[in-house]
């Protein structure tokens, strides 16, 4: 009986598996080798090339889908947003209040520095040959087509490009704050990459001590000005602004005056150097709707 | 696979990838983003086996890099991968269980970041390691939640291969 062989059904093949493993594995081997063949083009080139008008013109013709579906889900995001106003009304009630309190401070502080100012800003900066913001700038209006996913992206799609006057390098503003810089510019939209960016550096100072420093992406969400002398103070709730350019051989991509955030904590360690300022952005990276991006009114200035 | 059915599931990526680029990204909970395209896929793939998981995964993939302006062929490549691995598990040892569709979806969350961050990492960009591994179990949680009702709604819109057709196991009784 053991001996014997067992009569055994002679097995289907799995319906769209009819096809050999040498002819299975084939088409993955090619399906990886297109997208490193792309992979290696798109890292070549980023900014240029056939590919990137392919890229360009591929995500012209998604983006009516892109706003067809972002209308779609807006009155959730709606529902959403009032039910979470009306959860977080006290605790906004009471923030605003404290910041209220420290706007009043501030303007009595701004006040006296006003008859100042037009001299300090000779003195300082160097601004004459270059654009002044905001009086200098166009801000073209835009919607934000795609976020950033996860934590590997730190930019998102803007839907304006060069048709419209996006150049590279623009800064870009949200009603709250700085958001980031144009790294990419397509005919119809643009890719913005944002200051908690790794690769990220914005010169920015206090604008009540005018200490100077670079704003680097922080932990948590947060952003760092970094490079501050530990002999220099800033106190919490402090304003950071864009210190713009102060030599006009080199030029700084941001002008002055651009909101970035403000000092939440501060603190350095015995054997530091600088002080570590971490700074609260005023924009909301998650949850950015629309845009400006700064245009120069005047780009041979 | 029919054209019909290629057709569909052509849709279905298609839709899925434009609303995940367009309204789940904006979604984080504790660092996470559900991911109703990975989950469709891992769908797709399950019920149509490695190939067909590979081309979905490969065609997503691109959608997505092409919506976002991402690194063109980048999100191709480790979808590719996955929609392949899950369709070979599909294939074999999870056909027919209850519990594929969740155990794909938990195990694919992970090697999908991982692998995200390993192509990141060798192109040189931002890989941060770190948040990756601390959103990774809100990430599983966000997409098991999503299993169940897309998986119900794939397996509905592709009808699932006959039992005498997959049977490619040997019967050694009856």
């Amino acid at each position: 009986m053991l001996a014997s062989s067992v009569q055994r059904s002679k097995p289907t093949p799995y319906p769209s598996k009819a096809r050999s493993a040498l002819i299975r594995r084939s088409v993955v081997a090619v399906l990886v080798l297109v997208a490193l063949t792309l992979i290696t083009i798109a890292f070549r080139s980023p900014t240029s090339g056939a590919l990137h008008s392919v890229q360009g013109a591929g995500s012209t013709a998604l983006r009516p889908f892109q706003i067809a579906a972002t209308r779609v889900a807006q009155p959730f995001r709606d529902a959403y947003d009032y039910v979470d106003g009306l959860a977080n009304a006290r605790a906004e009630n009471k923030r605003l209040k404290a910041i209220n309190q420290e706007l009043r401070k501030d303007a009595i502080l701004k006040n006296e520095a006003r008859t100042k100012y037009p001299q300090l800003l000779k003195l300082v900066h160097f601004v004459q040959a270059l654009p002044a913001y905001p009086q200098d700038y166009r801000a073209l209006y835009t919607e934000v087509d795609s976020f950033p996913s996860g934590p590997f992206t730190h930019s998102v799609e803007i839907a304006r490009g060069s048709s419209t006057g996006v150049r590279m390098d623009s800064p870009v503003v949200s009603g709250d704050g700085l958001v980031g810089i144009v790294s990419n510019v397509y005919p119809d939209s643009a890719v913005v990459t944002l200051i908690d960016d790794r690769d990220s550096f914005v010169s920015a100072r206090d604008l009540r001590t005018g200490v100077r420093g670079g704003i680097v992406p922080g932990s948590g969400g947060t952003l760092q000005l970094s490079d501050v002398p530990k002999q220099k103070v800033v106190h919490k709730g402090d304003i950071i602004v864009t210190d713009g350019t102060h030599s006009a051989r080199y030029p700084d991509l941001y002008p002055f005056g651009i909101p970035i955030g403000r000092v939440s904590t501060f603190g350095a360690q015995d054997t530091a150097t600088s002080l570590q300022v971490q700074v609260q952005p005023y924009a909301n990276f998650g949850s950015l709707d629309s845009v400006a991006v700064l245009v120069p009114k005047n780009p041979g200035r | 696979m029919t054209f019909g059915d290629g057709v569909k599931a052509a849709a279905l990526l298609f839709v899925a990838a434009i609303a995940q680029v367009s309204i789940f990204s904006q979604l984080h909970v504790l660092g996470a983003v559900p991911d109703v395209l990975l989950v469709s896929l891992v769908a797709f793939s399950l019920l149509r086996g490695s190939v067909g998981g590979a081309v979905g995964g490969f065609f997503a993939g691109l959608l997505v890099d092409t919506a976002s302006l991402g690194t063109l062929g980048l999100t191709s490549l480790v979808l590719t991968l996955a929609g392949y691995w899950i369709g070979r598990y599909g294939e074999t040892t999870g056909r027919d269980r209850a519990h594929a569709p969740f155990l794909s979806v938990a195990v694919v969350t992970v090697l999908y970041q991982l692998g995200l961050l390993v192509v990141h990492f060798v192109l040189a960009e931002s890989a941060p390691a770190g948040a990756v591994v601390r959103s990774l179990i809100p990430a599983i949680v966000l997409n098991l939640i999503l299993t169940a009702p897309l998986y119900a709604l794939v397996r509905r819109l592709l009808r699932p291969v006959q039992r005498e057709e997959l049977s490619a196991e040997v019967q050694l009784l009856g």
